[in-house]
């Protein structure tokens, strides 16, 4: 009897294709956009928007990222499991970054229809403008890098921590 | 309406402009990049981006009919060609990766129609759409700000 441990994992998917080789341009412009999104930001609340975005856009390869640079940052473990739950989970949070998730979420969802005057009041209360303006500029730089990973099938699990920092 | 801010960060501002102006050389196809970000921006509702991108659609001579019927491109054949097609459908799927990927069928089609560099151009170009999208729709930037 085969116990579900013996069993073999699934096999490693390839990406569909090498993006940033392909369009170094766009790449070059992208690390940039990065590094001026994040301006003014905290590094911990960042990572808790960067998991978040990746988890709702299903991009394996940035929460392989992301949640491996949390933790090398000190982040929980803890905190960063209740994320798919944060609305039940409050009290793992500060009411800033309540007000980022929900955001976050908000921003990443526009498809659905805007961004609510409630939640955009509530990331009001807690960011200053300058620094709602960043985390609305940092929630779509997430947004971005998920596209990119999520149509090319960027592949997880070789990501070390640090490593596009 | 009322704005909500106009803040975005210079340096914020000019980095998504070189990400947009480098996809669309590399695409290398202005009036198919038009259409592209103009069916991104109604998925995403972004009054501020359709003003400014049907405008400059206009300029580049992008016919009418094609712009009356890009919401439904699927059921308006002889309208768009199959690169076109193929272009469209990428960008939906991209557009709206929370309901679940690329599907392969869409990627293929698109890989048939597209060399490898102009693929990897067009998902540039979808992606930073999709920014403008997120930075104008949050801020509710109201249209009309756009000047050719």
């Amino acid at each position: 009897m085969t116990t579900a441990q013996e069993a073999p994992y699934a096999p490693e998917h390839s990406p569909r294709l090498h993006w940033a080789q392909l369009a170094p341009d766009v790449y070059k412009a992208m690390v940039r956009l990065d590094a001026a999104a994040r301006q003014g930001l905290d590094p911990t609340l960042l990572e808790l928007v960067k998991i978040r975005a990746s988890q709702l856009n299903h991009c394996a390869f940035c929460l392989d990222m992301h949640t491996k640079d949390a933790l090398a940052a000190g982040e929980s473990v803890e905190r960063i499991i209740q994320l798919g739950a944060w609305e039940e989970s409050r009290h793992f949070y500060t009411e800033k970054e309540l007000a980022a998730i929900e955001l976050t979420e908000a921003v990443t969802l526009i498809t659905d229809g805007f961004v609510p005057d409630e939640v955009y009041e509530r990331a009001a209360e807690q960011f200053e403008e300058a620094e709602l303006a960043q985390l609305i500029a940092a929630i779509t730089v997430i947004n971005a890098w998920n596209r990119f990973g999520v149509s090319t099938r960027m592949v997880p699990g070789h990501y070390k921590a640090g490593q596009h920092k | 309406m009322t704005v909500r801010t106009r803040l975005l960060d210079r340096d914020v501002g000019r980095a998504l402009s070189a990400v947009s102006a480098a996809a669309k050389k590399g695409l290398g196809d202005p009036a198919l990049a038009e259409l592209v970000v103009i069916r991104a921006s109604q998925l995403n509702h972004c009054a501020f981006c359709l003003d400014m991108h049907l405008t400059v659609a206009r300029e580049l001579g992008v016919s009418e009919r094609q712009l009356d019927l890009l919401a439904a491109w699927e059921e308006a054949e002889g309208v768009f060609d199959e690169r076109e097609r193929a272009a469209l459908a990428l960008t939906e799927a991209v557009t709206v990766v929370t309901d679940g990927f690329v599907p392969d069928s869409v990627y293929a089609a698109a890989a048939r129609r597209f060399d490898e560099g102009q693929l990897a151009h067009l998902i540039g170009l979808i992606t930073a759409i999709n920014s403008w999208n997120r930075v104008m729709v949050s801020r509710r930037i109201e249209p009309g700000g756009y000047q050719p």
